[in-house]
C-alpha cells in the first residue's frame, strides 16, 4: 500500500493531501477531512448514503478509491449550498421529508443531480435516478413530492454567499 | 392518566441564571416508583430569553424532538420553533414510568408525557404572570401570556420572557397551574412542521458515528460468525504490519483492529485469520429452527393465554384450518451500530434508545463506576428496537480500555446484518369453526416461538457478560413481568372480534438466536397471522372482508372507526381495472390502525400501487408526523412481506448487505395516503403501529388478485 499525493476540487477549493491510494473517498471525507455530512450504510455501493457529485455526476463515495479523483472535481451536500437552502433543500424542509433523516444527504445529492440534467423529471425519471437510495424510515412518497416542488427551480436559483450556521 | 399525587415541578434556577424548571418524569403518573423526587432539568428560560427544552426521549425519527417541544411550548406560550433543544445525559428523573428504564420504544413519548410536559410549561408561565405581576404592580388576572411575552389586557406593559426569567425564580412553583382547554390549543394538533428538518437536508445533524471526535481512532471487530461462538485463536501478524494500524487484540467478541481510520482498520481486518468454537446446539440452521417450531404446534402443549366462552357442540359446518410462518428479521438501521468511547475522560458517544444501559455496559467495559461516566446521546440514524440493546458500547469501551486513548467503533453493514437481535421466527396455527350464516362459532389460534423477553434479558446479561445479573435488567424484568410480558403473543391475546369461543394458546420454543425488539414486537407477527385468517374466514362465509370484519368487531369500537375511514379513504370496492385490494385491521400501542393495500400482478409478481392507512390516536399533537410516521411504518411492514428474511446456517446468519437482505426501494413503494380520526382522547402510540397491518393487508390482496393464499413471510408467488 502506498501513500499518493492527491489533487482535487472539493466543494470548490483546492484540497491537497496524502494518504493510501486505495482509500475511498467517504473515509477520506469522513475520517481525514472530518466532513460528515456524507454518509456510511453499506460499503458496497449499495444504498446511496454516500452519495456525492464528481464532475456534477452522482457517484457512491464508499467505493470510489481516491486514487481516481485526482484533478477532478468533488462536491458533498456540504458544498451543494452554502446556506443550505439549495431549492432541494427547501423542498425537503417544506414537504417533511426527513425521519431519521441518515439517508438524507445522499438522497439529496442524487436528487440534485438529476435535477441539474432534467428541469422537470417524471415519475420514471425520478424512480431511475433516486432507486439507489434507500430509506429506512420510507420518506419515499415525500422525497418525490420535494424533487416535483423543487422542479424548475434550480435553474433560476442563485447560491447564497453568507457562512452556514453550524 | 393521573399525575403523581407527590411534587413533581421543582424551581432549580441558581441566582441570576434565568429560571430552570426541572421535574421527574419517572415520578409522573406513576404511583409505584419509590424513592426519594430526583428533578432534573427540562426546562430553561435563560436572562436573554432563550428557552432550552432537554429532550428525553431519543430521535429516530419518530419526531420526539418536535412533539415533546409542542407540548411545553403550547402552555408556555412560545412557539415551538422558537424553543432550542438538548438531548438529555443519563439522569434516573429521566426513567421511563413504565419501562422503568431510559428507554425510547413503544411507541408512548406522547402518550406518557402529553400531560407531564404541559405542566411544566404550565408552571413556568404561571411564574412568568407572577413576577410580571410583582414588577408591575398590575394583578395576574389582567395579564397574559402571548409568544414568549407578558402582556396587560390594557396594553400598559409588555414584558418579554426572558426579562421576567430572574424574577420568576425566586418564586415558589405552583402545584396545580392550570392547563390549557383543548378549544384553546394553539400548536397541539396544528403544529405540522419538524424542528429537526434543518441540520437533516444540510448534513450538520450529528448521529453516532458523526460524533465530534477527529482524534478519535477507529476500531472495527473480526467475529466469529457464530453469535457468541467463542473465539479460540487468531492470527494478527499480517493485519499489525499494514499501514496505519494502531493495535491488533483479542476481545469478548472477536479481534479489535484498531487503526487511523476506519478504511485502514476494515483492510487489515480482512487479514486477521480466527478459529472460534463453532455452536453446540441442535438449533444452529433455519430449517432446524422451522421443524422445531413446527414439532411444537404439533406437540399440543400449549400455554394458556385467553379463553373466552365455550367449545362448540356436534359437527361443525364448516371448519377452516391453517398454519402460518413467519421469518427472523433484521432491522437494517441505515447507520450501522457504532459508539465512541474515552476512557480517561469518561465520556461516551452514542445514538441509544437505551443510554442508561449504555452508560452501565460503558461502565463495564471501562471497569469503572456508572456514575462516572458522561453520555452523549446523538440523533439515531434509524432506531426500530435495534438500539434499545447496547452491547456495541460495550465493545467500545472493552477496546478504548486496552488502547488507553478515545476510540470510536464502527460495524460494517455486515456486522450489522449477521450481529442483530433479530424479530423472532414464530409459526401459527389457528381453527375455526363458522356456522351456516358465517358466523364465528370458534376461533382457535395456538403459537410457537421464542419467548422474547426471556431471550433478550439472557443475551444482554450473561451473554455479554458470564454470571452477570445487572440491576438494571432486574428492574427491566420486575417491570416487565409486572405487566406480564406478552411480547410473543400481544395481538393474539387481545383479538378484538366478538366470537362466540376463543382460545388462543402459547409454546416456548427457545433457540439460540440472538432476539429483539423489532418496531411493533409481537404485533409484528400476530397481525398478520390474524388478519390473514379472519380474512380467510370472511371469504369462506362468502362474505366482503371489510363487511365481515364490522359485523364482527364491538358497536362503536375505534376499530370499526378506522375500518369505516379507511373503507371511504380507499374507495373500497372500486379498485380500478388490473388493481386489488387487501384490508387488515389491529390495535398497538393503543392506537388502532386500518389499512387496505392496493397491488397488481405484474411478471408474476405483486406491484405495490396504493396504500391507504386510518388511525385512532387520540388526541394528535402534529398530524403531519402522524401521517410520516404512518407512511413509515406501513413501507417498513411492506418491506419485511414483501423481502424480509434472515437466515441461519450451521450457526451463522446467511445474509449480509443490502442485496441478500433487500428492502423497498423508490421504484417499488407505493404512495400512501392517511386518514387520521379526529379525537380529544388522550394521545396513543404512532411510531409502531402502522407495522402490523401491512403484511396482511398486502396477502389479502394478494388472494383478492390470485386466489393464492400465501400464509408464509416473506410473500413467494407461485
Amino acid at each position: 500500500m502506498q501513500k499518493v499525493d492527491i489533487q482535487f476540487q472539493l466543494n470548490g477549493k483546492l484540497q491537497q493531501l496524502s494518504i493510501e491510494d486505495d482509500t475511498p473517498l467517504l473515509w477520506v471525507l469522513r475520517d481525514v477531512l472530518n466532513m460528515n455530512g456524507t454518509k456510511f450504510g453499506c460499503g458496497m455501493g449499495l444504498c446511496g448514503a454516500c452519495t456525492v457529485h464528481l464532475d456534477g455526476t452522482p457517484v457512491r463515495s464508499c467505493s470510489l478509491p481516491i486514487s481516481t479523483i485526482q484533478g477532478r472535481a468533488i462536491t458533498t451536500i456540504e458544498g451543494l449550498a452554502p446556506n443550505g437552502d439549495h431549492p432541494l433543500q427547501q423542498a425537503w424542509v417544506a414537504e417533511n421529508v426527513p425521519q431519521c433523516g441518515y439517508c438524507q444527504s445522499g438522497q439529496i445529492m442524487s436528487a440534485a443531480a438529476l435535477l441539474a440534467t432534467n428541469a422537470s423529471p417524471s415519475d420514471d425519471d425520478i424512480n431511475n435516478a433516486m432507486s439507489g437510495n434507500i430509506c429506512r424510515c420510507g420518506t419515499y412518497g415525500r422525497i418525490r413530492k420535494a424533487i416535483k416542488r423543487a422542479s424548475g427551480q434550480v435553474n433560476t436559483w442563485e447560491p447564497g454567499t453568507a457562512e452556514r450556521d453550524a | 392518566m393521573s399525575l403523581s399525587r407527590r411534587e413533581f415541578v421543582r424551581n432549580l434556577s441558581v441566582v441570576g441564571g434565568g429560571l430552570t424548571l426541572g421535574f421527574s418524569v419517572a415520578n409522573a403518573g406513576n404511583a409505584d416508583v419509590e424513592g426519594d423526587f430526583e428533578p432534573n432539568a427540562f426546562l430553561r428560560i435563560a436572562a436573554d430569553g432563550t428557552v432550552t427544552v432537554q429532550i428525553h426521549k431519543v430521535e429516530m425519527g419518530q419526531g420526539t424532538v418536535t412533539g415533546l417541544i409542542t407540548l411545553i411550548a403550547e402552555e408556555l406560550e412560545v412557539a415551538p420553533d422558537s424553543v432550542s433543544y438538548e438531548m438529555a445525559s443519563v439522569d434516573k428523573a429521566f426513567r421511563d414510568p413504565e419501562y422503568y428504564l431510559q428507554i425510547t420504544g413503544g411507541s408512548n413519548a406522547i402518550r406518557v408525557n402529553y400531560l407531564p410536559l404541559r405542566q411544566v410549561g404550565a408552571a413556568a408561565k404561571s411564574m412568568l404572570l407572577s413576577a410580571a405581576s410583582q414588577l408591575s404592580d398590575i394583578p395576574v388576572a389582567d395579564l397574559y401570556c402571548e409568544n414568549g411575552v407578558v402582556k396587560s389586557r390594557d396594553g400598559q406593559i409588555a414584558l418579554p420572557y426572558g426579562q421576567l426569567a430572574t424574577t420568576a425564580s425566586a418564586l415558589s412553583v405552583p402545584r396545580k397551574p392550570a392547563l390549557k382547554d383543548a378549544a384553546a390549543f394553539k400548536y397541539i394538533g396544528k403544529q405540522n412542521s419538524r424542528l429537526d428538518n434543518q441540520p437533516k437536508v444540510s448534513g450538520t445533524a450529528s448521529f453516532g458515528i458523526d460524533a465530534p471526535n477527529p482524534d478519535a481512532l477507529v476500531a472495527v471487530i473480526v467475529r466469529p460468525p457464530v453469535a457468541a461462538g467463542p473465539l479460540i485463536s487468531f492470527d494478527g501478524q499480517k493485519a499489525k504490519a499494514m499501514p496505519g494500524i494502531h493495535s491488533v487484540f483479542a476481545i469478548e467478541e472477536g479481534v479489535a483492529v484498531v487503526a487511523e481510520n476506519y478504511w485502514r482498520a476494515r483492510k487489515a481486518a480482512e487479514a486477521v485469520d480466527i478459529q472460534w468454537q463453532p455452536s453446540d446446539s441442535k438449533l444452529i440452521d433455519s430449517t432446524s429452527i422451522d421443524k422445531a417450531l413446527s414439532a411444537a404446534l404439533n406437540a399440543g402443549d400449549f400455554a394458556k393465554i385467553r379463553k373466552d366462552g365455550r367449545v362448540p357442540k356436534g359437527e361443525p359446518h364448516q371448519l377452516i384450518e391453517a398454519d402460518y410462518s413467519l421469518p427472523f428479521l433484521a432491522h437494517a438501521t441505515m447507520e450501522p451500530m457504532n459508539a465512541t468511547v474515552d476512557p480517561n475522560s469518561r465520556e461516551v458517544w452514542v445514538g441509544s434508545q437505551s443510554p442508561d444501559m449504555a452508560q452501565k455496559f460503558a461502565a463495564i467495559g471501562l471497569g469503572i463506576d456508572a456514575d462516572e461516566i458522561t453520555v452523549h446521546n446523538q440523533f439515531l440514524g434509524g432506531g426500530f428496537g435495534r438500539r434499545a440493546a447496547p452491547d456495541h458500547v460495550l465493545e467500545a469501551a472493552r477496546i478504548a480500555r486496552s488502547v488507553g486513548k478515545r476510540v470510536k467503533l464502527v460495524w460494517s453493514r455486515e456486522d450489522d446484518t449477521r450481529h442483530d437481535f433479530y424479530r423472532p421466527p414464530m409459526k401459527s396455527r389457528l381453527s375455526a369453526r363458522l356456522d351456516e350464516d358465517g358466523n364465528v362459532e370458534s376461533w382457535q389460534h395456538h403459537l410457537a416461538g421464542p419467548s422474547l423477553l426471556q431471550s433478550y434479558a439472557g443475551s444482554l446479561s450473561s451473554g455479554m457478560v458470564p454470571g452477570w445479573v445487572p440491576d438494571f435488567l432486574i428492574d427491566f424484568g420486575t417491570g416487565m413481568v409486572a405487566k406480564k410480558d406478552s411480547s410473543s403473543v400481544e395481538g393474539a391475546k387481545e383479538l378484538p372480534y366478538q366470537f362466540a369461543h376463543i382460545d388462543v394458546g402459547f409454546k416456548n420454543v427457545e433457540t439460540p438466536v440472538r432476539l429483539g425488539y423489532w418496531r411493533s414486537v409481537g404485533h409484528s407477527h400476530t397481525a398478520f397471522v390474524v388478519e390473514s385468517f379472519v380474512d380467510e374466514l370472511a371469504h369462506a362465509a362468502g362474505i366482503d372482508p371489510l363487511a365481515f370484519r364490522l359485523q364482527n368487531l364491538p358497536g362503536g369500537s375505534r376499530h370499526r372507526e378506522v375500518l369505516m375511514e379507511v373503507k371511504k379513504l380507499s374507495d373500497w370496492g372500486n379498485a380500478p381495472a388490473g388493481h386489488f385490494q387487501g384490508v387488515a385491521v389491529h390495535e398497538s400501542f393503543h392506537s388502532v390502525v386500518a389499512e387496505v393495500v392496493e397491488i397488481s400482478i405484474a411478471n408474476g409478481q405483486p406491484k405495490l400501487e396504493r396504500a391507504y392507512c386510518a388511525i385512532h390516536c387520540g388526541q394528535v399533537v402534529n398530524p403531519d408526523i402522524v401521517r410520516q410516521q404512518m407512511e413509515s411504518g406501513v413501507l417498513f411492514g411492506l418491506s419485511a412481506a414483501m423481502k424480509g428474511e434472515i437466515t441461519l446456517k450451521e450457526g451463522a446468519v446467511q445474509q449480509g448487505n443490502f442485496h441478500d437482505y433487500p428492502v423497498l426501494r423508490m421504484n417499488e413503494a407505493p404512495a400512501v395516503d392517511v386518514a387520521i380520526v379526529n379525537s380529544d382522547a388522550p394521545p396513543t402510540g404512532v411510531g409502531e403501529p402502522a407495522t402490523p397491518p401491512a403484511p396482511a393487508a398486502l396477502g389479502n390482496a394478494i388472494f383478492a388478485a390470485t386466489g393464492q393464499r400465501l400464509r408464509n413471510l416473506p410473500f413467494k408467488l407461485a
